[in-house]
């Protein structure tokens, strides 16, 4: 219910009479987007292939199908095909690389090229966001805005935000990044082929992706070995290196961004939604309904949560559930069952204090229904809380997920996880082969140093008051994993 | 409300807690898709000896019967026997055996942390903003971001290298004592000690020195979490009590540079590390499943995850509800030490 005051005139309006700032940002929108339009129909394909997979029966796969492939035909700026690495050496010049540089340089054309577009895009809707505040915002100052200049000034949480931009696009952008494909890789290896110049016979010979992985796997000692930054016997370029399988690392890890930041959020915002649930529940009611949360939540937060997770993860091992992806959709839920208690008592209190207020009050005299004065006059105020505790938790369950997968109960074969990758480097760490396992703990400890430090930003800027917070301390270490 | 009253409001709190997190457990291993008979037959299984052990484990009887029994087993302290890791074996036994390497583990990663990562943070928080800070600060986070589990294949790594790098100057191994990397320690001499010490004082100092040697690197590794924990909240709790009135208004007084550091900062700065302290208990349990596992200790949480992936069940609920009283103690631990410390606790409810 609002009222329309004098002043007020409709956002379409007030384009209207000052269209140039917003068509220019529209003009370098269209631009952005365009050059990648496959790639964004391509997405809407592939999400639809998950809600199809994720339902019983699979109805509509075959439509969906015709859809991808329809999709696949439409040239991107950022894609394999533009910017084409896997080329081979024909005995005096590359064949089938981008203008005929080597595919590492390939590559790495391709990796920039990647970033650059992506910090295009975020640089434009960040414009977007200032060409409004500027031009066509009907007030000169919101709460928000103090947030937002708050966090500019914190260098700590910019850092941070930088690292974890830098990750999300690893794992948005994944398909492009890798020096190869899943499919063609990890997934189908003896279902391609790949050419390469055999010194031996001074010719270009084919051989199946499959066998060539056999021949170039890192197992330490002498030639079992391909370092990161080098091509293996068969021309192939490996950032990373390979693991021990002779599968390239790089790609691995990038899909492993993807499944580790994917569970993080999806997971925290399933236990989001559960925790601010209760949390307005129990604050509107109070009484039995807060005393019976205080309970449930208080005995799933005296359990050991690493060890809850482990019990979980193995007494659902055989079920259709963890067939679901590879486990994550098991992990997902496991996470947002064991974390909403956490959730839900770092905002008990604001919920709280909301509703002793005297608007909750005079809504209610209006005639409000409860569920309207819980979800338009109180969880807006508790809603910054729980995101300041939901971001530093991330990086926790980064962890847990990697450590889950280390001993094996996380996210199985073939879906690529960081925890397993170090699990499988674990007895080559002191050969030449240390790549296997050093890496993806590094990109570890630097993405959940990096969420951590954008948590810290997110809790200066939204609360400078906020005490120093045990319990959101505790909550980013990711319970001993 | 007294603060002894509001301690014991707390502590009666527990005991539904203790009640429902059991019944959690129960919940899991009973009403899961876990089916302990296939466990404990293994590939063995034929459906005649599946019957014979369900009825006589009970297992036929109601959901509801085996529910109070189990409950009723737990409260009384008959923790009930292993079925599938040592068959027979009563669960005392095993804790017995493998309790006392986590505990040794457990105590020097808490020693470590506090030693190390509340003096760091202190001195970080007294010198604010000087490189020394900076450096121990990001130290602490980088630390704190690293997964337990990788840092402690890492370190196995370095120490069993050193030699090679060092080319032999210095290896872990022969340093002081002879020792693997990779290793339970021997904890033979905490049996009868006073003995033992009587009866061979340097035999037995060489038995203390080798196990603290043994648990030195899985130690350091389980503490790291809790220590960057500790060191970041310590900073900022002393760098909040430094800018407080009391604490101006004592330098104004002409109170003397140590006692304001030791009486007016350093105690409450304390405060707020008090949950951090008691939250290493959930941070050591958890940890100690990775790091046992690296470091081959055969503790309590390699036991535990052991237990979880041969679907061990009377041995998970036991060491389940082991786990939960010991949080739940801390809980009051922490309480009771807040109480102590603070005032000002249960004045505002």
């Amino acid at each position: 219910m609002s009222t329309t005051t004098e002043t007020e005139i409709p956002l379409r309006q007030r384009v209207a009479e000052n269209p140039q700032p917003a068509l220019i940002w529209a003009a370098i929108g269209a631009v952005l987007i365009g050059v990648e339009l496959g790639a964004i129909l391509q997405v809407v394909g592939v999400l639809a292939g998950v809600v199809v997979n994720l339902l019983p029966g699979d109805p509509g796969a075959a439509a969906v199908q015709s859809l991808q492939a329809a999709v696949d035909g439409i040239p991107t700026l950022v894609s394999r095909e533009t910017i084409a690495n896997q080329g081979y050496w024909d005995g005096s010049k590359y064949v089938g690389t981008f203008l005929g540089v080597s595919p590492a340089m390939a590559w790495a054309v391709r990796v920039v090229v990647v970033y650059a577009y992506a910090f295009a895009v975020l640089g434009w809707l960040w414009n977007g966001y200032k060409t409004f505040r500027r031009h066509y915002r009907r007030v000169d100052w919101t709460p928000r805005d103090d947030v937002v200049n708050r966090f500019r000034g914190h260098t700590w949480g910019k850092f941070g935000l930088i690292i974890t931009i830098t990750f999300v696009i690893m794992a948005v952008f994944a398909p492009a990044l890798g020096p190869t494909t899943m499919e063609k890789n990890i997934l189908q290896p003896y279902d391609y082929e790949t050419s390469y110049w055999n010194e031996d016979t001074q010719n270009v010979e084919t051989v199946l992706v499959g066998e060539a992985n056999l021949g170039s796997g890192s197992q330490g000692a002498g030639d079992e070995n391909v370092a990161p930054m080098t091509y293996d016997d068969y021309g192939r370029f490996h950032p990373f290196g390979t693991a021990t399988n002779g599968k390239d690392l790089f790609t691995q890890l990038v899909f492993g961004a993807r499944v580790s930041l994917t569970i993080a959020v999806v997971s925290m915002g399933i236990a989001g939604i559960i925790g601010l649930s209760l949390a307005m529940i129990t604050a509107y009611y109070k009484g039995l309904a807060d005393f019976a949360a205080v309970l449930v939540s208080d005995s799933i937060q005296a359990l050991p949560v690493i060890m809850v997770l482990i019990l979980m993860l193995v007494v659902f091992r055989g079920t259709w559930v963890k067939e679901l992806y590879d486990g994550a959709v098991l992990i997902i839920l496991i996470f947002s069952i064991v974390y909403w208690p956490f959730i839900w008592r770092s905002i008990r209190g604001p919920a709280f204090q909301v509703s002793e207020q005297d608007w909750i009050d005079a809504a209610k005299s209006f005639g409000q229904t409860p569920s309207q004065v819980m979800r338009k006059h109180m969880a807006p105020y508790v809603f910054s809380y729980m995101l300041i505790y939901a971001s530093l938790s991330l990086g926790g369950i980064i962890i847990s997920v990697a450590g889950l997968s280390y001993l094996g109960l996380g996210i199985t074969a073939p879906t690529p996880e960081w925890g397993r990758l170090i699990a499988d480097g674990q007895q080559y760490v002191a050969s030449p082969s240390w790549h296997i396992s050093l890496l993806p703990g590094l990109l570890i400890t630097l993405v959940v140093t990096g969420l951590n430090a954008f948590g810290d930003g997110i809790r200066d800027a939204i609360d400078p008051q906020a005490d120093t917070g045990s319990e959101t301390e505790a909550a980013a270490g990711g319970g001993g994993a | 409300m007294s603060r002894w009253q509001y301690f014991l409001r707390r502590v009666l709190m527990s005991i539904p807690v203790v009640i429902f997190g059991t019944t959690i457990t129960f919940a899991l291993i009973r009403l899961g898709p876990l089916d302990p008979v296939s466990a404990i037959l293994g590939t063995q299984y034929n459906p005649q000896a599946a019957e014979q052990i369900r009825s006589n484990l009970g297992l036929n009887q109601p959901l509801w019967s085996q529910y109070f029994d189990f409950m009723y087993d737990l409260f009384t302290f008959q923790l009930g026997q292993s079925w599938v890791i040592a068959p027979g074996t009563t669960a005392y036994e095993l804790i017995e055996v493998y309790a006392p390497r986590t505990i040794w583990l457990g105590f020097w990663s808490v020693v470590i942390a506090l030693f190390v990562g509340i003096p760091l943070g202190f001195y970080a928080g007294l010198n604010p903003n000087t490189p020394s800070d900076y450096v121990a600060s990001f130290g602490g986070i980088v630390w704190r971001a690293m997964p337990n589990f990788w840092l402690a294949i890492m370190l196995v790594t370095a120490l069993s290298q050193l030699g090679a790098w060092t080319n032999g100057l210095f290896t872990w191994q022969t340093w002081i004592i002879k020792t693997n990397v990779v290793t339970p320690p021997a904890l033979g001499f905490f049996q009868s000690p006073i003995e033992r010490f009587m009866a061979d004082p340097g035999g037995w100092f060489n038995s203390l020195i080798r196990a603290t040697k043994q648990i030195a690197p899985a130690a350091l590794v389980l503490g790291s979490a809790s220590m960057g924990n500790e060191m970041r909240i310590g900073r900022t709790a002393v760098l909040e009590t430094i800018n407080s009135n009391y604490v101006e208004t004592a330098r104004a007084k002409g109170v003397s540079g140590r006692s304001l550091v030791w009486k007016h900062i350093f105690r409450n700065a304390l405060i707020p590390l008090v949950p951090i302290i008691t939250g290493e208990a959930f941070l050591l349990l958890g940890g100690s499943v990775f790091v046992e596992t690296v470091f081959a200790i055969n503790g309590l949480g390699w036991l535990f995850f052991n237990a979880a992936i041969n679907g061990d069940l009377p041995l998970i609920g036991t060491l389940m509800y082991i786990f939960i009283l010991i949080l739940v103690g801390t809980n009051i631990l922490q309480d009771f030490l807040y109480t102590v410390i603070d005032p000002r606790v249960g004045y505002d409810g």
